[in-house]
């Protein structure tokens, strides 16, 4: 199943302070991601906006709250909207996150990492292949960026998910910059991972910046995406055969120029040998420590589209 | 709790608790159940989540609330979001939802809660009014509209006037849009004293205008927001005005009546009556 799906090229996340320039302009870009949880509910000009990009750009819907890894009951509701946008939609493929947001019928908004043991393998297998009946359709599942890992994990990400695209069909999105921050944090190799990692199960690759803080790391997506992380970029294109590709930038968000021009540097990183590693990683940021994650973007621009009329 | 093959449920509702509730962590759990790396201790790694938890909302509600974010000032604007999530945490797989509960719990934890009316603190009924006010901004933009479709216009009959969906009223004790307006143009906008106040809010072409109105017309406007036609509208709006019937007709068809008013403001959409067709 995941063989079929397409090589888009290079795409940028869909974001609302690009909307305007997006819709008048249509610029060249390959492909959009759009954040499945900004459009499923709307009934305002989200949901007309990503209809119209959907119309001149192939889109994928990539969410942050499916949950796949909670101990909570599925959310059926959710799955109901999701297909329902997708009906709409058309996206290439949909994907989401190998974490759990929320227990006890809350969601705490964070992408939070799963134990990775046995149990969880067979509970998050389980629900992978009830989503993709719901869906009728393969999905697609990201590495996350984490801070901590759980003592009573028994293997490792790659392996994990590995095992899991292979009992259960599902593709994997490698985040390329999640494996930076996943490993710095660990203070793993970020090479031996992408060596352990199943790349013959990757649809999509993802690139970030992130914040250095010196004794750790946080995944901002605020910032251009950093040497070492374009390092591992170009090692995953050339493992996964040239794997489609997006950058997400979701904390001050430049131009779409800006954001363009970021992208297109991933093209100097798919041909040519390996550029030197770094001496040594030195931190960039002395300011306030960033969100992981950032979700402000998926809050739109609601209260600027407001005006008072007299009386 | 072992670190043992915890089950994958408690865990997980261990971690819950320790973002939502960070003072209730007891270290020696976490240094079970989570492995140190080389850089970052059990409680260093968690305590990225659990800032991250708060900073993330927080930032949320900012957008979802910029007036009393200005009223309150960021810091103590936060302090009020960590109270509240720590009270009523999100449940929602939407961003959108966080705010939803917000005016009701200012209000619900006011300190003079139980004190009469004439002795609470009036800055507070400020601030539950424009949680209030700006939550229905906010459900607004997003909400199911008429986009795209006809209005009605001058032609429509009154039995065929029905109130678009992308409408909403509201009442305050404060007159909280005018406040919100001005710190949107970035104006100083100190707390206004006290006045009844009414709106509506009508989104077309997917902008909203917030369009004062006065007492009778909130009222008549509030029986077609019930589902009530524009007959009914008149009735009510009579009863309240103690007034006839007739009265308030000839006012609403006046050459520079509401009636006008509003259809050219997008109010109304133009169905044919139950029973018909």
């Amino acid at each position: 199943m995941i063989a079929a799906l397409p090589r888009l090229g290079l795409g940028l996340g869909l974001r609302s302070v690009h909307f305007d320039e997006i819709l008048a302009e249509r610029p060249a870009i390959d492909w959009f991601e759009a954040i499945s949880e900004n459009f499923m509910d709307s009934g305002g000009r989200p949901r007309a906006v990503i209809r119209e990009v959907a119309e001149h750009y192939p889109i994928v819907l990539h969410g942050v709250s499916l949950s796949i890894g909670s101990a909570d009951p599925l959310n059926l509701d959710y799955l109901a909207r999701l297909k329902a946008l997708a009906a709409e939609v058309e996206p290439a493929w949909i994907s989401d996150h190998l974490c759990w947001t929320g227990v006890l019928g809350l969601n705490s908004h964070d992408l939070l990492p799963v134990p990775l043991t046995e149990e969880s393998l067979a509970h998050v297998g389980g629900r992978v292949r009830r989503v993709q009946d719901f869906l009728d359709r393969p999905l697609i599942l990201e590495n996350p960026s984490s801070y901590v890992r759980f003592a009573q994990s028994t293997m490792d990400e790659p392996e994990f998910l590995g095992r899991l695209a292979g009992e259960t069909g599902c593709g994997l999105l490698l985040d390329v910059n999640n494996v930076f921050v996943t490993c710095f944090n660990a203070g793993a190799d970020p090479a031996a991972y992408l060596d352990a990692f199943p790349c013959e199960s990757v649809v999509q690759i993802h690139l970030a910046g992130h914040q250095h803080r010196g004794t750790h790391i946080i995944d901002t997506h605020d910032r251009p995406v950093r040497p070492e992380v374009w390092e591992l970029f170009r090692l995953a294109w050339a493992r996964t055969g040239g794997a489609s590709t997006l950058l997400e930038w979701d904390g001050d968000i430049p131009s779409f120029a800006d954001c363009r021009a970021e992208l297109l540097k991933a093209k100097d990183h798919m041909t040519g040998p390996a550029e030197p590693a770094p001496a040594s990683v030195t931190p960039e940021s002395s300011g306030a420590e960033g969100i992981s994650n950032p979700v402000g973007f998926l809050v739109p621009r609601a209260m600027d589209s407001i005006e008072m009329e007299e009386a | 709790m072992t670190g043992d093959a915890a089950p994958l449920e408690s865990v997980q509702r261990w971690m819950q608790d320790a973002l939502v509730f960070p003072r209730r962590v007891d270290r020696a759990d976490a240094d079970r159940l989570l492995a140190p790396s080389p850089r970052l201790s059990a409680a260093d790694g968690l305590a990225i989540y659990q800032r991250g938890f708060l900073l993330r909302i927080a930032g949320c509600m900012r957008e979802q609330f910029p007036g009393l974010c200005h009223a309150l000032g960021a810091p103590l604007f936060d302090d009020f979001v960590a109270d509240y999530v720590r009270d009523l945490p999100p449940e929602s797989h939407t961003l959108y939802d966080l705010g939803r509960r917000f005016a009701g719990w200012l209000d619900e934890s006011r300190p003079d809660r139980d004190m009469a009316p004439a002795q609470r603190e009036t800055w507070i009924d400020f601030m539950v009014d424009l949680a209030g006010f700006e939550r229905l901004v906010f459900n607004i933009f997003d909400a199911p509209g008429h986009e795209g479709r006809k209005f009605a216009d001058a032609a429509t009959p009154d039995a065929n006037l029905r109130l678009q969906p992308g409408f909403a009223l509201g009442s305050w004790r404060y007159p909280v849009p005018a406040y919100y307006h001005s710190v949107r143009r970035g104006q100083a906008a100190p707390l206004p004293p006290a006045g009844e106040t009414f709106a509506a809010l009508v989104r077309t072409d997917y902008v909203t205008r917030t369009i004062p109105l006065t007492e009778p017309h909130y009222f008549f406007l509030k029986a077609m927001a019930e589902g009530g036609t524009v007959d009914n509208a008149v009735e009510a709006a009579a009863r309240h005005l103690a007034v006839a019937p007739d009265e308030i007709r000839q006012t609403w068809c006046a050459p520079q009546g509401p009636r006008a008013r509003w259809i050219e403001w997008r109010f109304f959409i133009e169905e044919e009556p139950a029973g018909k067709g």
